[in-house]
């Protein structure tokens, strides 16, 4: 049929046509992508750097109230879930990426959680953003070495980059105050993450671990009168 | 034409319960976002206003950056070559 034999109504229905045909190819093509389970966790690692935009919040009174409300309504919520899960109300093959011990136990991702809220709520920013980032980053970047060059090399890689998360983060304090606060919070991520319990994940603990440790340092420090906090490095907007 | 109705609604359902491929675009996309509003906001505050109290927040900002660019790159190879096996 030539284009000016159309009627509009034509028009219409071929383009319609197309168009569902589009939508059906697309549909198809996303239900043929596969995603590696293995580098989805990795991503989901890094990703979590980002709850650091929590400390660029403004510092009023009305947000200080969602600062603290929010994030122990997610991790309720995430608790909710989790017990729903494991209780069987939820579907396992949901929940992408989880590993085959954890489908009897509460997810790392709760764990990292509930870590992340306490940091965000107990502890001042100069020690919770070098933890945050040990969860985030060092975590995984061992998890590789880990696989390419063996255990030990891994655990050596693993205190370095924590030790230059905690170098960066504290570099406006004393040389002695960083050298010090840098060996025992790397120290406390790479036992943290190195040490497996039954009960508490790795994720909970590399940012709990060197969080306490640093907690009693600053507050045993303070007794003698020996201010250990550097100036903050996220100002708020 | 029914049949038709019955797998894109069959499709629809499938793409609903993946919940990586909701989360996917997230994952990327967020820190990239923080890390631009860090490298942002030390520019803005910090640099062009001569102060360098924000200096933190752009060694935080390409921190986040270069670590999940490099992280993501991996992720997306891994997604592109299971695509070229389901071919």
């Amino acid at each position: 049929m030539l284009l000016s034999e159309m009627t509009t109504k034509d028009v219409f229905k071929n383009t319609k046509q197309r168009m569902s045909k589009y939508q059906d190819d697309f549909l198809e093509q996303l239900t043929a992508i596969e995603v590696d389970a293995h580098w989805f966790r990795r991503v989901f690692h890094t990703f979590a750097a980002s709850f650091l935009f929590y400390y660029l919040l403004p510092d009023e009174e009305w947000m200080n109230a969602i600062k603290i409300v929010v994030p122990i309504l997610i991790v309720f919520c995430m608790i909710v879930i989790e017990y729903r899960r494991l209780r069987g109300t939820l579907d396992h093959q949901r929940f992408f990426g989880l590993r085959s011990y954890e489908k009897k136990q509460p997810a790392s991702y709760l764990y990292f959680g509930i870590a992340v809220v306490l940091l965000f709520l107990l502890f001042p920013q100069q020690i919770a953003i070098p933890c945050i980032l040990c969860a985030s980053f060092t975590d995984p970047i061992m998890g590789e070495t880990r696989h390419y060059f063996g255990k030990t090399k891994a655990y050596a890689i693993g205190f370095i980059v924590s030790l230059f998360f905690f170098c960066i983060t504290w570099y406006r304090a004393d040389w002695w105050i960083l050298l010090l606060v840098s060996v025992i919070g790397a120290a406390g991520a790479l036992i943290g993450e190195a040490k497996k319990l039954r009960l508490i994940d790795d994720d909970f603990m590399i940012q709990i671990l060197p969080a306490i440790l640093l907690l009693v340092l600053w507050q045993g420090l303070r007794f003698f009168g020996i201010e250990l906090l550097p100036p903050p490095l996220i100002h708020p907007l | 034409m029914q049949q038709k109705k019955d797998t894109r609604k069959e499709n629809i359902q499938k793409l609903l319960v993946r919940l990586e491929l909701w989360f996917a675009p997230l994952l990327i996309i967020m820190p990239m976002s923080v890390s631009m509003f860090f490298l942002g906001d030390w520019y803005i505050r910090g640099f062009s206003q001569g102060s360098s109290m924000y200096d933190g927040e752009l060694i935080l900002g390409l921190l986040l950056l270069f670590v999940n660019f490099f992280f993501d790159v991996l992720f997306l190879r891994s997604i592109r070559m299971q695509k070229k096996k389901e071919c």
